[in-house]
């Protein structure tokens, strides 16, 4: 090159890249200021002497795909301008987290890998937000998650803490209440049939008629089981297969300790008392929650049945002289929503009324 | 896309644990991957306040507490509450936010005449979590007042105040006479202060509500707790101006709760 086209070479060919490999090979340079706003690239360079030139571009980790890389690129050439405002460095963050879920998960793991943690945590935060709220069956679907934890299990949740034998018992005793609550449901499908026609729409008579499966049945179950809820009230057992399958779906942690007391309650009057069975459905009705259509596995193999019967009435004997004080405790907290007293009316069906205070 | 194959286990935590207690419960039911991150110490730590071992460390709780693992703990502070700051005040986390409740006792609190007995006296009552409350036996002139440091509660959180307590049978002096209650964060301005009857004849609306544990409550004001943490919230309780006996009152404590954002 002339002196000439010395003098004329631009600004920008005086920077200096830093060189990076993704993992399917591809390389590519990148601004150094950009670069080194990912403390991992920054520790390559520093400590390594790496990425100065083609041959020794910095390998990026298996989790930074050329999409990804190129994402998080421009998030560290808008933040490393040091000149900007917060006011501007959030309205950048917002319109830039603005992506499919999918991306977002891909670039949490890319920007996690980076060490970039004010990335991570913006993602973070814009995951956290799709999911709060929502129940484990939406969440299951936005994130493509199998269902792959046992009922057994998801009634477990003090398992893998305290492995405190009574807690056993209870799930043994929840399993064995949920067999017959399958039985029973069968039955009462068939009995109910006749009254839940009237509610249902003429398209959804139409549909049944014509044989199709699909949403009918989906709505055929939910207002059986709705039904079902409120006709069992006699029933002791089933108001405990109530607590259970509601149990089933509600936040495991929260109302663990309810639902151990919704159970021993029951077992209680099964044993002796009747004056609980209201206690107990408060808890059940105070519940809110969404009615899983699906099926009801059970774990119990039939050769243990008699074992765990007798465990069972075991426990319930055990129940009775230990637990009283503590569930009652447990039972004054178990109120979130508007708690709802049921009691009999003469033909001994259930009447509803509001609770007049809460806590 | 499964997200347990596309995230690290770690990066879920910390997504767990920016959303809420309740969450974190649900997506435990989630799958055996969920489950096991969402009931993990690494997430249920972020529910709980950040000095969670100063304040059980001082508390008369065993030290055994701390060794739970954590979402236990966090449970066991919902619905157990421990007596801090020498059994003056008595602390639990609402469990829907993990934020800071407290009750001041009445120890805690200046009461005038509190330790004259023949205006006061401190009992025992089973129904209290405190070692005493006080009873009042006759005052012309009532006043109950109680401060806090800010910096004792949760940040960031709308607090209501709350006067905690009975009255026996032998009483005289709430039915007619309303009392005022005032909560205000020392250096601002005196919020509004109400005007309650403690005691209304039956025809009249009940202001008091009646609690979980058999005491009356009634609100005497809210506050927010920002981030600025040096200054004191200030409550009180007053009837000074009609110099009638009054009897019969029973203080358990001002109870500071959280309030909700939402009626969950």
């Amino acid at each position: 090159m002339s002196e000439v086209d010395m003098a004329v070479i631009k600004p920008e060919m005086m920077k200096s890249y830093i060189w990076l490999q993704t993992a399917d090979g591809s390389i590519q340079q990148v601004e150094q200021e950009v670069a080194m706003f990912c403390p991992m690239i920054c520790h390559e360079v520093i400590q390594k002497g790496m990425g100065s030139s083609k041959n020794y571009a910095i390998s990026l980790p298996q989790r930074v795909n050329p999409a990804m890389l190129s994402l998080i690129l421009d998030y560290c050439r808008f933040h490393q301008v040091p000149g900007r405002s917060n006011k501007e460095r959030k309205s950048f963050d917002e319109k830039f987290i603005r992506m499919d879920t999918k991306r977002l998960c891909e670039l949490t793991s890319a920007a996690d890998s980076l060490q970039l943690k004010p990335l991570v945590d913006l993602t973070s935060r814009a995951l956290a937000r799709i999911i709060e709220g929502k129940s484990p069956e939406e969440i299951r679907e936005i994130f493509h998650l199998p269902d792959d934890l046992t009922e057994e299990e998801k009634l477990e949740p003090l398992k893998n803490t305290t492995d405190d034998p009574r807690i056993r018992l209870l799930n043994r005793l929840y399993a064995k209440k949920r067999k017959e609550l399958k039985e029973r449901q069968k039955l009462k499908n068939i009995e109910v049939e006749e009254e839940r026609v009237d509610d249902r729409s003429v398209d959804d008579l139409l549909s049944f008629i014509n044989g199709d499966n699909g949403d009918s049945k989906g709505i055929k179950n939910s207002k059986s089981k709705k039904k079902n809820r409120r006709r069992k009230d006699q029933q002791k057992n089933t108001s405990a297969n109530e607590a259970i399958k509601n149990h089933n779906k509600e936040p495991n942690g929260l109302n663990q300790v309810c639902c151990s007391a919704e159970v021993g309650q029951t077992v209680r009057a099964g044993v002796g008392a009747t004056s609980n069975l209201h206690d107990v459905e408060d808890d059940i009705f105070d519940n809110k929650n969404e009615l899983d259509d699906g099926d009801i596995d059970d774990e119990i193999d039939p050769a243990l049945k008699e074992k765990i019967d007798r465990e069972v009435e075991d426990f319930a004997r055990r129940l009775n002289s230990d637990w009283p004080e503590r569930m009652q405790e447990i039972l004054s907290f178990g109120h979130e929503r508007k708690p709802v007293h049921f009691s009999l009316n003469g033909n001994d069906s259930l009447r509803r009324y509001a609770n007049s205070e809460q806590r | 896309m499964e997200i347990t194959k596309v995230l690290p286990d770690d990066c879920i935590s910390l997504i767990i644990s920016l959303t809420s207690p309740r969450d974190a419960c649900r997506l435990a039911l989630l799958s055996h991957a969920f489950n096991s991150i969402a009931d993990s110490n690494a997430v249920w730590q972020m529910f709980l306040p950040l000095d969670y071992i100063h304040i059980i460390s001082n508390s008369s709780s065993p030290p055994s507490l701390l060794s739970l693992p954590k979402k236990d703990l966090y449970s066991t502070l919902c619905y157990h509450p421990i007596l801090t700051h020498n059994g003056d005040m008595k602390f639990q986390l609402e469990k829907e936010s993990g934020k800071k409740w407290y009750m001041v006792g009445a120890r805690a609190l200046s009461i005038q005449w509190v330790d004259t007995p023949r205006h006061w006296t401190w009992i025992s009552l089973p129904d209290s979590r405190f070692c005493r409350v006080a009873k009042l036996k006759n005052v012309g002139r009532l006043e109950i007042k109680g401060k806090v440091k800010l910096n004792t509660l949760s940040s960031n959180t709308n607090y209501e105040a709350y006067f905690v307590f009975k009255l026996v049978r032998d009483r005289y002096g709430f039915r007619h006479t309303p009392v005022e209650l005032d909560v205000s964060i020392e250096g601002t301005a005196a919020g509004e202060v109400r005007s309650v009857i403690l005691d209304p004849p039956r025809n009249m609306p009940q202001q008091a509500k009646e609690r979980v544990d058999g005491w009356l409550e009634i609100e005497m004001g809210e506050f927010f707790n920002g981030f600025e943490n040096d200054r004191t919230v200030e409550f009180s309780l007053r009837e000074d101006h009609d110099d009638q006996p009054k009897r019969g009152l029973i203080v358990q404590g001002i109870e500071l709760r959280p309030k909700h954002k939402n009626n969950r």
